[in-house]
């Protein structure tokens, strides 16, 4: 009988998959009332607070355009779905963001889980341009388009920034070893730095990432530390080495270090050495587009996930519908259910022929790379000075 | 020399820091029978709890707090998910115990969230010992652990008690007929157990002052691993297993080239070992019966 | 009940999953485009499905806990997506690149099988777990910190991705192949052997059974399987990442096969569709914190089913309240006492262990063995 049972569960489920496969020749589109545009980003787990940081900002950038009466009176919608840094929670998350209508997209917030989705837009043809997601491979292919530095250009522009000012010294790395992101960043800075640089290079990985003591022995008696990794294990590693480290030492991160002095229970103050970082955004901006955004943002979602991934997804948003504006000033038509395909096409054309972004939260002038890349000015930001 | 001296601090903290969670296993083993795969998540309990209970500033308050709070759970696993399953196949056991350590995990983060917890014990600064830099709380954990098991090792050889406890594991129907409670001696094999867990969890903390909901998971896993060099079931034999994993693990951060490879390479000498030793190092040879 | 009624039984699973695929493909090759959504369902359910039956074999067939699933299917996902990387270029994205990568998935998997697999003849239960577990972490390890060149390192590996409105159907296919091999096994004389040294391992050395060979066969054949598995999995994604093979993910393949009852195919194949399902839709419906809620239901399904199905002081209650009872009463159908039994339906009842337990005790180890702790007390 047991048998009766599972067979009859099987073919209930069968049923149920078959349900699941009605029409859908493609327009998905066609009911569209508003622009969609797609998103996904963890918005739970370890890295939630850039996830979070994008959604907010990016819904922030599309009400503001919706409250000046959209693109010719057709409104945007922002849909943003949660994948918690997971790469494998792509593929569910990109098909149910492409059913539900997305015309256009902000890829993924982080990395990894955006090589899946730069190849799964690609073959429907998908644009995206995303606000954060750093890898160097992320817009391989001509639907995709970055707003922050890809990582391979932040390793380069710290490790000139090391042969200027350390060239014949020793200086200390810290990375983590298994993540794209970290690994990326190093490998390209190390690859750019003078001969006369020794660099003496610790590790972590996931599985102990939260006691640093053997790797800050090694480093104790440098000078200047790379860290291009996230802010939370660069606040504990801080934590363990502020008495360690010489207190005139200067850790030096990328735009991971964005939120490190915004996190519960970790006092940036009390770490003698100095803190510096690579970023195109500085949260304490006290002028410009810059100080408008923070100002919105803090009293709309508070200071806890004020960072540059947010304001990047602002940015984002702002390039996507200036780009649209500008071709239909230039002719094209977009109407509401647009397919993301032909949408694709003309936002291609308007990045690949020098649209630009100006006076924009992440910089004053931003234009795009035939291959993808962002073109714009890094900012070395001091979030802290040695004591 | 100085890089010998602060390798070997190291490497002695955290071994002791493996062996106190790997007693655990091997207490419980010795006794129920059992893996107790949710142990390593009643460090991640015990570390929370500490978190929850600096909220009073007290740290001796909230450490007393993690012991008690971790012993009451260690105890209400048992009771409620092995307990019923004595008697059952070992596989089944084990099963179980994968289900309750997914259990404590996600249960800590729907309770605390995903993100990681800032909670400092209590900061003890640095101290130069032989020209090398050393944390005054890897010496503390040192002191402590040691002092931890010496002590149990006293308790298991000369109280009744810990007598009984050799008794049960020796033979549990013996055992009974000479008038032991068997059930009783399980429950505080698990309390020690759990106090022992907590007490890593606060050691973890003193480390690093980060708490999230998988902290305990691979400390487990690796004391586990520690447990099984050193045979499982055995006292002493955890203690040497413990150490010897933290000094390996220790040096293996040491050296730039394999640094990346260190799960690797400890889970390889478990292997290793387990093909020459199946038993461990001082593990019991098994008795089959038919 | 004839044979052909019973054999027609046993391959009920293969017909009823012959039969969606056919009406499926045949769909899908005659241009109905489906929703991506329910392609990639699909492929995963069909991937779940392999997983968790060559699983079954170790654990519910066996009887050995293996917690390094993953690891196998890492090692097939790895070097199958590697070999059809450098394979698709030269040759294009087709069958022959494909079957190719899946034989060269499917060896190195089942090489990793010959490596655990040793160590399983020595060791028993918990420490065969923990090997398996310590297998599987190596592995992800290993390939985490390759060179980018090799493997991608920490980026992971990018595979081509085959053409998605057939993948399907080949997932399926295996399905089939993996189904009929493994079942074949389990019925065959092999199969009664594998689970008589689950039931009583001396028992059956004394029976002459070579539980090397046999043991070493259900590792083999497993991890295969899920090296099949990970070469699907290579091809139905465009990344091959490292994190995906976790402990955690060799636990979610284990909840299905104790889910659907340790020892049964069908459940196997019934849990692990349900839960891909489940994790798909749930992984929309369940966002923000609540996505927890998931993980925590797996872990309470796991508790309740073994202790249900295990405790002692919950016979009475089983015998009485099992779903066959319960189906029974529903149709009305009463068991005839004449009625010939299926052969392995009564499996778990036959008495295999004996009660002489306690008068009898061998010792199988040679009696040279050093002082231990617990024997220096005596």
């Amino acid at each position: 009988m047991k048998k009766t049972i599972a067979l009859l569960l099987t073919l209930t489920l069968c049923l149920s998959l078959l349900a699941g496969c009605g029409g859908a020749q493609g327009g998905y589109t066609a009911n569209n009332t508003e622009y969609v545009i797609g998103v996904s980003g963890p918005l739970t787990g370890g890295a939630a607070m850039y996830g979070k940081a994008v959604a907010n900002s990016a819904q922030m950038a599309v009400d503001e355009i919706n409250a000046a009466g959209g693109l010719n009176g057709i409104k945007f919608k922002l849909v943003a779905t949660d994948d918690m840094n997971d790469p494998t929670k792509i593929s569910t998350n990109y098909s149910s963001l492409l059913e539900g209508g997305m015309q256009l997209s902000l890829g993924t917030v982080t990395t990894q889980p955006a090589l899946e989705f730069k190849n799964l837009s690609f073959d429907d043809n998908v644009f995206f341009l995303t606000p954060s997601a750093s890898g160097d491979a992320v817009p391989a292919n001509p639907n995709g388009y970055q707003m922050c530095f890809a990582d391979g250009n932040q390793g380069k522009v710290a490790a000139g920034f090391v042969n200027e000012n350390f060239a014949g010294q020793t200086i200390g790395v810290f990375y983590k070893s298994d993540e794209a992101y970290s690994k990326g960043i190093f490998d390209q800075f190390k690859a750019n730095l003078d001969a006369s640089v020794t660099v003496i290079e610790t590790s972590f990985s996931d599985a102990n990432a939260t006691d640093f003591s053997t790797q800050i022995d090694t480093l104790k008696n440098c000078g200047f530390i790379f860290m291009p990794i996230y802010y939370t294990p660069a606040s504990l590693f801080m934590t363990q080495a502020k008495d360690t480290i010489a207190p005139n030492a200067v850790y030096y991160g990328c735009d991971g270090f964005d939120g490190i002095d915004n996190i519960d229970g970790f006092d940036i103050t009390a770490i003698p050495q100095a803190v510096t970082m690579l970023s195109h955004f500085n949260s304490k901006a006290e002028d410009g587009a810059a100080k408008a955004f923070i100002d919105k943002y803090v009293a709309a979602y508070g200071a806890d996930t004020l960072n540059q991934f947010g304001a990047a997804a602002y940015d984002c948003v702002y390039a996507l519908y200036g780009a649209m504006e500008k071709a239909i000033n230039e002719g094209a038509e977009i109407p509401v259910t647009i397919s993301a395909s032909d949408l694709c096409e003309i936002l291609k054309a308007q990045f690949e022929g020098g649209y630009g972004l100006a006076n924009a939260v992440t910089g004053d002038s931003i234009k795009w790379e035939p291959t993808g890349y962002v073109n714009k000015v890094a900012i070395q930001y001091v979030i802290k000075e040695a004591n | 020399m100085e890089l010998i001296f602060s390798t070997l601090i190291n490497g002695l903290s955290l071994g002791g820091i493996y062996a106190m969670i790997a007693l655990g296993y091997t207490m419980v083993y010795g006794i129920a029978k059992l893996l107790n795969f949710a142990h390593g998540d009643i460090i991640m309990v015990g570390g929370y709890l500490i978190y929850v209970f600096m909220a009073t500033n007290n740290p001796l308050l909230a450490i007393f707090m993690a012991v008690i709070g971790c012993v009451i759970l260690g105890i209400c696993v048992e009771k409620i998910a092995y307990k019923p399953l004595r008697g059952a196949s070992p596989l089944a056991v084990l099963i179980t115990a994968i289900g309750v350590s997914n259990l404590l995990q996600s249960l800590a983060q729907i309770i605390f969230g995903s993100a990681p917890k800032m909670a400092t014990v209590y900061d003890f600064g640095i101290v130069k010992l032989f020209g090398a830099t050393i944390q005054i709380s890897s010496l503390v954990t040192l002191v402590v652990a040691f002092a931890v098991m010496t002590a149990l090792t006293l308790f298991v050889k000369f109280t009744r008690l810990g007598r009984a406890m050799i008794a049960v594991s020796e033979d549990r129907s013996a055992a009974q007929l000479m008038g032991i409670n068997v059930n009783s001696i399980i429950t505080v094999t698990f309390a020690i157990g759990s106090a022992l867990a907590a007490l890593a969890g606060l050691f973890y903390l003193l480390k690093a002052p980060s708490i999230s909901s998988t902290l305990g998971a691979m400390p487990g896993i690796k004391a586990f691993t520690a447990a099984v060099i050193g045979g499982i079931g055995s006292i002493p034999g955890a203690m040497l297993g413990g150490i010897l994993l933290g000094m390996i693990e220790s040096i293996s951060y040491k050296i730039t080239a394999i640094a990346p490879y260190t799960d690797a390479i400890e889970f390889s000498i478990l292997i290793l070992i387990l093909l020459v030793r199946p038993t461990g190092f001082l593990g019991k040879k098994r008795r089959e019966k038919v | 009940m004839n044979l052909n009624v019973k054999k027609q039984r046993h391959y009920i699973n293969c017909i009823v999953i012959a039969l969606v695929t056919l009406v499926l493909g045949i769909l899908s090759l005659t241009g109905v485009r489906f929703d991506n959504s329910l392609l990639f369902l699909l492929e995963k359910v069909a991937i779940s499905i392999i997983l968790a039956v060559s699983l079954s074999l170790v654990v519910g067939f066996l009887g050995e806990l293996s917690l390094g699933h993953a690891g196998f299917m890492c090692v097939g996902a790895y070097l199958g997506g590697k070999v059809a990387s450098l394979l698709v270029p030269a040759m294009g994205n087709g069958l022959a690149a494909f079957l190719i990568s899946l034989a060269v998935g499917c060896a190195a998997a089942a090489v990793c099988g010959v490596i655990i697999g040793i160590p399983a003849l020595r060791l028993r239960g918990d420490y065969l777990a923990i090997v398996t577990l310590a297998f599987g972490e190596i592995v992800k390890s290993l390939f985490q910190n390759s060179s980018d060149e090799s493997f991608g390192g920490s980026l992971g590996l990018e595979t081509p991705r085959y053409n998605k409105a057939y993948l399907f159907i080949i997932a399926f296919v295996l399905v089939l192949v993996t189904l009929a091999v493994i079942q074949n096994l389990i019925r065959s004389k092999h199969g009664r052997a594998i689970t008589a040294i689950r039931d009583n391992e001396i028992a059956a050395r004394a029976s002459g059974i070579n539980v090397t060979k046999y043991k070493l066969l259900a590792f083999i054949l497993s991890a295969a399987f899920a090296g099949m598995a990970g070469v699907l999995y290579s091809y139905s994604n465009y990344t091959v990442q490292s994190t995906k093979f976790s402990y955690n993910y060799s636990i979610e393949i284990l909840v299905m096969v104790v889910l659907g009852g340790m020892g049964s195919i069908n459940g196997s194949i019934i849990a692990a569709a349900l839960i891909t399902y489940l994790n798909t839709k749930l992984a929309t419906v369940l966002t923000g914190d609540l996505a927890v809620l998931q993980n925590l239901l797996y872990a309470l399904i796991l508790i309740l089913i073994i202790i249900y199905n295990n405790a002692p002081a919950l016979k009475g209650f089983r015998d009485k309240y099992n779903l066959g009872v319960l189906a029974d009463k529903v149709i009305k159908k009463r068991l005839d006492p004449s009625h010939v039994q299926d052969d392995q339906a009564k499996w778990d009842v036959v008495p295999t262990k004996i009660s002489m337990d306690e008068i009898l005790s061998v010792d199988l180890t040679p009696q040279n063995f050093g002082p231990d702790q617990k024997g220096g007390d005596k």
